[in-house]
């Protein structure tokens, strides 16, 4: 190996950066915001059931840092801390390892399985190997039109077209007549949904707009761009919270007056329908399709029930966050858990 | 590659004879004292003595695997010996990286010729030792002096170019292996390193490359020739050392030794004889017609065109 | 290929045989083949293209403010294909570029967030970590003689699961919370994400950090040691070694401006939008990457330029911003960039072919 650098001095160099960072830890608080500032409440927690201990599967589609899936986790692991669960949770974006993931949860023979039903096709299999095994399975979040088919027991999510039309209709009292719709995944069924359901209702124009979620520069450009393409857009649809913070600011650079209005829900985006930068938000409440997916099963084990009669699925949204009720919610957004 | 016709070989040696005896009292710039080196338990080279002295070209043939590229790079300073002693100036030195070679003057052409193909003419020449001007944080190339100082170096040893722009690859091989010579000459070397130069030449450009082993010579450096052509070890060479299995073996001014024993040394020497015999038992072969006994006129079908 | 082959110039076509040369004497080329051989000139003309075909198809382009923001999407690409291109030249790859302006900005926020302290603090506990991230990658590879490829492939993984399981651990969440209401805050986002008035035209400051470290890597590439050593342990490590150019120090000091430029980017998007979603930034490695190569830099390493990944990135920002303005349909948005970015990267290769051709 070439060693052209004296070994002595880079580790020199190396204990002065971290003096240096220590001095600087020690001096620099902040006196205002941060963890200090941030109010430790506990989520929401029941007493606990004393029915013999279970094990229930959560399988999803969420794609890893994705906060939506991460609120969906924090009611399914409060419902199974309440009913002495063992929750085993896992996902995968791709519907062939999300199969396999179930088949896992099968072969770990649990007592029930939660599943989402992004690519309905793909999990038919799996879950039919489920009933084999006799193992109750339920639905959540995607697969509203699939679940009956596929013999699940329960539903719990949102119609994403009904929500489409719910946020259409919204769109029309607030005097919009003009809006666009920030799709952050092209080729994503439910993001479409939604678009097309507020198509559906709304009684303006609206268009769709692509961005690339996973640069947050290039969404917040685009969005930009496109105000300025056509500043007679009065309101910005988008259809995950993280992207309506940014869609303000885009507003703010293109000059336009355009109002922001959002699908989902997190902390950031409750300050800012408090502030009005953003007018308001519908929420599909995915803290509630975790919580009742999972307590659904153990209600199933333990007394027979079925929610929706087993008929019927139960819709969780859409739920309207504006300035009206935002304070009531702020409080458990805050603590990720709406 | 057709065999070289032996006496005009003769003729052109001795129209250009060995560059005289070594200036006296100068010991050798370097010298190999038992010199060898293993890579765990393969001996690769073992008790090797050789003496580099300045004005002389020292010529070090082998077959391939003989171990001459074991031996370059323990004199460049690319691998450290394991046994026996390296001298420069009389001192024992270990050299662990070409850097330090260098910093003692020991400058080393490789067979791949050590230079940048898609980088300019004037950028390789200067590659690893750049002239800069101003001070530190805008300390920069010294581009029109580099380019001039590579311009008059290149024409000292015979070579022109319009463009020192262009990016070396586009030159011939000839060309390249004179400028990676220019520039170790240039750049203060007094022993001289040279892997393979005419390995992968044709006729002509291999005698424009010996013309400047010759130059290089005549400048008073050491020169370390290193090749597996005979023919073209005896066009320069003062010294012959012949490299088999790792060790030496032959050893010999060249007052001591013929073009054609030379030849001979280099093709196998004994080895073939036995050969030989071998084949004329199996019969159906004219052996003598073959090349390869000690007193024979042809020389040893000359390597042809290869890397060691 | 043909095609391009006899589309080539033609104008000096006096032959000096290959080795029949006298005295080593080379056939001057011609001025303009000479310009055209330099590795930016290509991507300049397509850029050109993309932009006069954008001006002519979407009349909003041709405002001012459209203009600052085509320039705003290119800067913070460009801003990191500067390092990843002059690590290109250097024959290296970093697949883990993208991932680590995440990590680097998540680093910051959680830092200054959880331990309540000046945003500075965690800006440049980032800064030593993403230096620290590249020096890993460069010193992984160094040491173990892996192609880069393979090293930062780990990397890349590696980071993408840390990011997502660090924050979920300390925030509780996936994204880090909000730090805008806290000390240096303001200070920091002039630094990483302010803007300025231009005449009337809004122009965000990491279009203007984009062209000072472009300037500043084009000086350094072309006029420093340093540059010089690039270029050589690109084009061939054992010959640049062997001349005495120190080329592990040139490699993971390479790897390093990486993380630099990570840390540059992961500031702005921090300053920019105030909390990090942690699974941002995958696929984004491939955009730079690509353009450092639109902008002229051979996979291969050993030839390209600074200032060829600026318009590369321009490009890029143009065309996906271009698409936008021209109100094409959206749902054919990704073929258009990527027929338009592979147009551009063929004018690139059939310019380089006919001016490198003898």
């Amino acid at each position: 190996m070439d060693r052209s650098r004296d070994p002595r001095s880079r580790r020199a160099a190396l204990i002065a950066m971290a003096a240096i960072s220590a001095l600087l830890i020690a001096g620099c608080s902040s006196s205002s915001g941060g963890k200090k500032a941030e109010d430790d409440a506990k989520g929401a927690s029941a007493g606990k059931a004393d029915t013999p201990a279970m094990k229930v599967a959560l399988v999803t589609h969420q794609a890893p840092g994705d906060t939506f899936w991460d609120i969906v986790r924090k009611g399914a692991e409060a419902a199974a801390a309440k009913d002495n669960i063992k929750l085993v949770y896992s996902s995968d974006p791709s519907a062939g390892n999300q199969a396999n993931l179930v088949q896992n949860a099968i072969d770990q023979k649990v007592d029930g399985i939660a599943v989402t039903l992004a690519k309905p096709g793909a999990m038919k299999d799996v879950i039919g190997k489920a009933g084999k095994a006799n193992i109750p399975v339920v639905g959540l979040n995607s697969g509203l039109a699939d679940w009956k088919k596929l013999g699940l027991l329960e539903f719990f999510g949102q119609d994403e077209s009904v929500a489409g039309e719910a946020f259409g209709k919204k769109l029309n009292e607030v005097g919009a007549k003009k809006a666009v719709c920030v799709v952050h995944e092209q080729g994503n069924v439910g993001l479409t949904q939604r678009c097309d359901g507020v198509k559906k209702t709304f009684e303006g124009d609206v268009e769709n707009l692509y961005v690339n979620g996973t640069d947050m520069p290039s969404v917040k450009s685009t969005i930009t761009a496109k105000l300025k393409r056509d500043s007679d857009i009065d309101h910005v649809v988008t259809l995950g919270a993280p992207f309506a913070m940014t869609a303000t600011q885009s507003v703010g650079d293109a000059g336009s007056k355009a109002k922001v209005a959002t699908f989902d829900l997190n902390k950031n985006l409750t300050g800012a329908i408090k502030k009005g930068t953003i007018e308001f938000a519908v929420d599909q409440q995915p803290y509630l399709q975790g919580y009742l997916a999972v307590d659904s099963l153990w209600l199933y084990k333990n007394n027979g029930n079925y929610s929706g009669g087993g008929e019927q699925p139960v819709l969780t949204g859409p739920a309207f966050v504006d300035k009206s009720n935002v304070d009531r919610v702020a409080e458990f957004a805050a603590k990720g858990t709406r | 590659m057709t065999t070289a016709d032996p006496q005009k070989t003769t003729a052109v040696a001795e129209k250009d004879p060995a560059g005289g005896p070594a200036p006296e009292g100068a010991g050798p710039l370097v010298e190999l004292r038992g010199a060898g080196k293993s890579y765990g338990n393969i001996r690769a080279l073992h008790g090797v003595d050789l003496a580099v002295h300045p004005g002389r070209v020292t010529c070090v043939l082998g077959d391939n695997g003989a171990g001459k590229s074991t031996l370059i790079k323990i004199i460049s300073g690319l691998h450290q010996h394991t046994e026996g002693e390296v001298l420069v100036d009389g001192t024992p030195v270990r050299f662990n990286t070409p850097r330090e070679a260098l910093a003692k003057g020991i400058a080393t052409v490789y067979q791949d010729l050590a230079t940048v193909p898609l980088m300019p003419v004037w950028r390789n020449f200067f590659l690893g030792s750049e002239m800069t001007k101003g001070p530190w944080p805008v300390r920069r190339l010294d581009i029109a002096r580099m380019k001039r100082t590579a311009d008059e170096e290149l024409r000292n040893m015979g070579i022109v170019l319009d463009d020192l722009e262009q990016p070396l690859g586009t030159l011939s091989g000839g060309q390249r292996q004179s400028v990676a010579i220019a520039r170790a000459v240039y750049f203060g070397a007094r022993v001289l390193i040279l892997d393979e130069p005419t390995a992968a030449l044709g006729v002509k450009q291999s005698g424009v490359v010996l013309k400047y082993i010759a130059a290089a010579r005549e400048r008073g450096l050491g020169v370390i020739f290193i090749t597996h052509n005979p023919h073209h070890a005896y066009l320069v060479g003062d010294h012959f050392s012949v490299l088999r299995l790792g060790t030496l073996e032959l050893s010999a001014a060249r007052s001591e030794v013929s073009l054609e024993q030379l030849t001979n040394h280099m093709a196998g020497g004994a080895e073939l004889d036995a050969l030989k015999h071998e084949l004329e038992r199996a019969g159906g072969v004219d052996v003598e017609a073959l090349p390869g006994a000690p007193d024979a006129g042809e020389p040893a079908g000359t390597p042809s065109e290869g890397t060691a | 290929m043909d095609v391009t082959q006899q589309a080539a110039p033609a104008a000096d076509t006096p032959p000096a045989s290959g080795t029949g040369q006298r005295d080593g004497r080379t056939r001057q080329r011609s001025l303009a083949l000479r310009l055209l051989a330099r590795p930016e000139v290509g991507v300049f003309l397509g850029a050109v293209a993309v932009f006069v075909f954008f001006l002519v198809q979407a009349p909003t382009v041709r405002q001012g403010s459209s203009m600052a923001t085509v320039l705003y999407q290119a800067s913070t690409i460009g801003i990191m294909a500067l390092p990843v291109a002059l690590l290109m030249i250097g024959g290296e790859f970093d697949l883990s570029a993208g991932v680590a302006v995440i990590s680097s900005a998540l680093t910051a926020a959680m830092i200054s967030f959880q331990l309540t302290m000046n945003v500075w603090v965690g800006v440049l506990v980032a800064l030593v970590l993403s230096l620290a991230v590249g020096a890993f990658n460069g010193w992984m590879m160094v040491r173990t003689g892996l192609p880069s490829f393979l090293v930062t492939l780990g990397t890349f993984l590696g980071l993408q699961g840390v990011n997502l399981a660090v924050t979920k651990l300390v925030t509780g969440n996936v994204a880090t919370d909000d730090i805008s209401d806290m000390d240096g805050f303001d200070q920091a986002k002039s630094v990483f994400s302010s803007s300025f008035h231009l005449g009337d035209v809004q122009v965000k400051i990491t279009v203007v950090w984009w062209l000072v470290f472009a300037a500043l890597a084009t000086w350094v590439l072309l006029r420093t040691k340093y540059g010089n050593w690039i270029f050589a342990v690109g084009g061939n490590k054992d010959s640049a070694r062997a001349v005495g150019v120190p080329v592990t120090f040139t490699k993971i000091s390479l790897f390093m401006l990486v993380g630099f430029g990570a840390w540059f980017v992961g500031m702005h998007q921090l300053f920019a939008f105030n909390t990090v979603q942690s699974g941002e930034g995958v696929g984004q490695e491939l955009i730079y990457i690509a353009a450092a190569v639109i902008g002229g830099c051979l996979l291969t390493g050993g030839y390209g330029s600074a200032i060829g990944p600026v318009f590369g990135a321009f490009m890029f920002g143009m065309v996906s911003q271009g698409i936008v303005f021209a109100g094409w349909n959206p749902d054919w948005f990704k073929a258009f960039l990527g027929v338009m970015l592979l147009g551009a990267t063929l004018i690139n290769l059939w310019v380089r072919q006919s001016a490198t051709r003898r």
